[in-house]
């Protein structure tokens, strides 16, 4: 069975293209076959973190228009066997597409892979609607901020309207110290305050615009950093493992023992 | 048994006039009917201006979720559409939203004949009525005589999220959170079984009577009747269970245990008055 799951956030730059290629990345590394379809249609950016840029011929709107197979469209990720990309088309706008179209591109992909994950654009109009449209699941990101986890918690309610109840949340940009001294939400206020089950707990750190720059998604870097263990762990977990949550204040264990204490273990 | 008042009170009257959100009332109602239900659709008057249809249809959607299941699998649906011209396009996405909680659409109540014919091409039976009939008239009391007869509760089981308005010419009690950037609006009472975060106005017509009650009163804002309470910046950590109610000089709260003991509803100041107003509790009252 093949999982449709859908990255979303409702608010920009919350890092949804971001967690998008790191699982897709993490998750073909475990040996799944992965595609990636970027709903961004206009402001497409999945291929640039991915490094895939120059290797884009055909987009979806060609294949939805019957200029080229879905396959041919399929940009395949050298460096990881079984991780490919679904380009959106960058000269055309959100309209260009509807609900019904994203969900056949989304059914035929299932029959071939494991995981289809959607990167959704930010706001909830058209884009949003047909990003969700064909998912079973969705994964929420969100920072620590007012903004965001309120944009999330609109989100959540857009998705139960629409049917999509598997919905995990994915903690981005956590500045361990900074909750520490009480000047950012903490993970358990994002938690309370959404009601959905945590799936991920991601650091704020430089090498992920690093990353980002050099097109190649941090999971596959030599050196495993912080972001790249936990970007493993979401993907570790969405396979049904059980994996401790990170402890990001290395020596106080404050995160962990609070994530502790609302899982149970 | 230290009670102090928790939140700063005022009156402002940048509030839009209560009639104008008795009229906004755009709630759809469902009501049991026998062995059937009516799914009743706010008719263009009481929709100001002219509200889109993915909203009406999102409204419905989120209410068929949410509302207690009080139906049999297969419950046939009488959609009282009253002046509302629909499409068969939108009759269809009622139909699938209906069968989606195993309800099936069977008929369509109407007083306009092009949605009655493209109810009849559709394959529904039709009952196509004058506005004047005395059905409708029974159907739709609360709008004919707003302030004195109030609907039946509507009761939630859902966290109320961010950009969620519940309207309801009732009681509204929420099972769950009603969280910031949520908002419920009731003629009647607003019960919060969980945390009150959003906004929450209750009285919505007008009654001064009306009370808002929480588990935990973290709100963004308060409205009851006319009158607007904003939260105080300090709150205590630990919550109780706390009731908003009108007091002359606006909006109080207290503890559900203290409403009970020291409060009556005075008609003739239309406010809460304090029984005890003349001892030693005085304090307790401190206005804006």
């Amino acid at each position: 069975m093949s999982r449709i799951i859908v990255v979303t956030s409702g608010k920009g730059g919350v890092g949804k293209t971001t967690t998008t290629s790191n699982l897709g990345a993490a998750l073909a590394k475990q040996n799944r076959s992965v595609a990636l379809i970027d709903a961004d249609f206009g402001l497409r950016n999945l291929d640039l973190l991915l490094g895939l840029e120059e290797r884009v011929v055909y987009t979806a709107l060609d294949v939805l228009a019957g200029e080229c197979r879905l396959a041919q469209a399929l940009v395949k990720d050298k460096r990881l066997k079984g991780l490919v990309l679904l380009p959106a088309a960058q000269n055309r706008n959100k309209e260009a597409v509807r609900p019904e179209q994203m969900q056949k591109i989304a059914t035929a992909l299932a029959k071939g892979y494991d995981y289809i994950l959607i990167d959704c654009p930010a706001g909830i109009e058209l884009g949003f609607r047909n990003a969700i449209s064909a998912a079973q699941e969705a994964l929420i990101v969100t920072t620590p901020e007012v903004a965001a986890v309120r944009d999330a918690d609109r989100v959540i309610g857009l998705l139960e309207a629409e049917g999509v109840n598997k919905i995990s949340l994915i903690v981005n940009r956590v500045k361990p110290h900074m909750v520490e001294e009480n000047k950012m939400m903490s993970v358990e206020d994002v938690l309370e305050l959404l009601g959905v089950p945590l799936i991920g707990v991601v650091p704020d750190d430089e090498k992920v615009i690093e990353s980002t720059n050099r097109g190649e998604p941090l999971v596959l870097g030599e050196h495993e950093s912080t972001p790249a263990i936990a970007y493993t762990n979401i993907a570790r977990r969405l396979e049904g493992e059980k994996v401790p949550f990170l402890d990001l204040l290395a020596n106080q264990g404050n995160i962990l023992s609070r994530l502790r204490k609302i899982f149970g273990g | 048994m230290t009670f102090e008042p928790t939140i700063s009170l005022d009156k402002t009257d940048d509030l839009p006039s209560s009639s104008s959100l008795v009229n906004h009332y755009s709630q759809i109602g469902i009501k049991n009917d026998g062995d059937q239900l009516l799914l009743i659709l706010p008719t263009q008057a009481e929709i100001n201006s002219e509200l889109p249809w993915s909203e009406t249809w999102q409204e419905l959607k989120h209410l068929l979720q949410t509302k207690e299941q009080s139906w049999q699998i297969g419950t046939k649906v009488c959609l009282v559409a009253q002046d509302r011209l629909l499409d068969a396009r939108q009759l269809q996405t009622i139909a699938e939203t209906l069968d989606d909680v195993k309800l099936s659409l069977s008929k369509i109540s109407t007083n306009r004949r092009q949605t009655a014919v493209v109810a009849a091409t559709s394959g529904y039976s039709v009952e196509q009525i004058q506005s004047v009939d005395p059905l409708i008239e029974t159907l739709t009391p609360v709008k004919k005589v707003p302030s004195s007869t109030l609907a039946e509760p509507l009761y939630l089981q859902s966290t109320v999220r961010s950009g969620v308005e519940i309207r309801h010419p009732g009681t509204i009690v929420i099972c769950g959170d009603l969280n910031p950037g949520g908002k419920a609006i009731a003629a009647g009472d607003i019960l919060v079984w969980g945390r009150l975060r959003g906004i929450a106005h209750a009285g919505a017509q007008g009654n001064h009577q009306s009370r808002i009650a929480a588990l935990q009163m973290e709100f963004t804002q308060l409205r009851i009747a006319d009158a607007v309470a904003r939260s105080p910046k300090i709150r205590p950590r630990n919550l109780s269970p706390e009731l908003a109610f009108m007091t002359t000089d606006g909006i109080k709260l207290a503890k559900n245990s203290e409403f009970a003991k020291n409060y009556v509803f005075s008609s003739l100041k239309r406010a809460w008055i304090d029984r005890t107003a003349n001892s030693s509790y005085k304090k307790s009252k401190k206005g804006a």
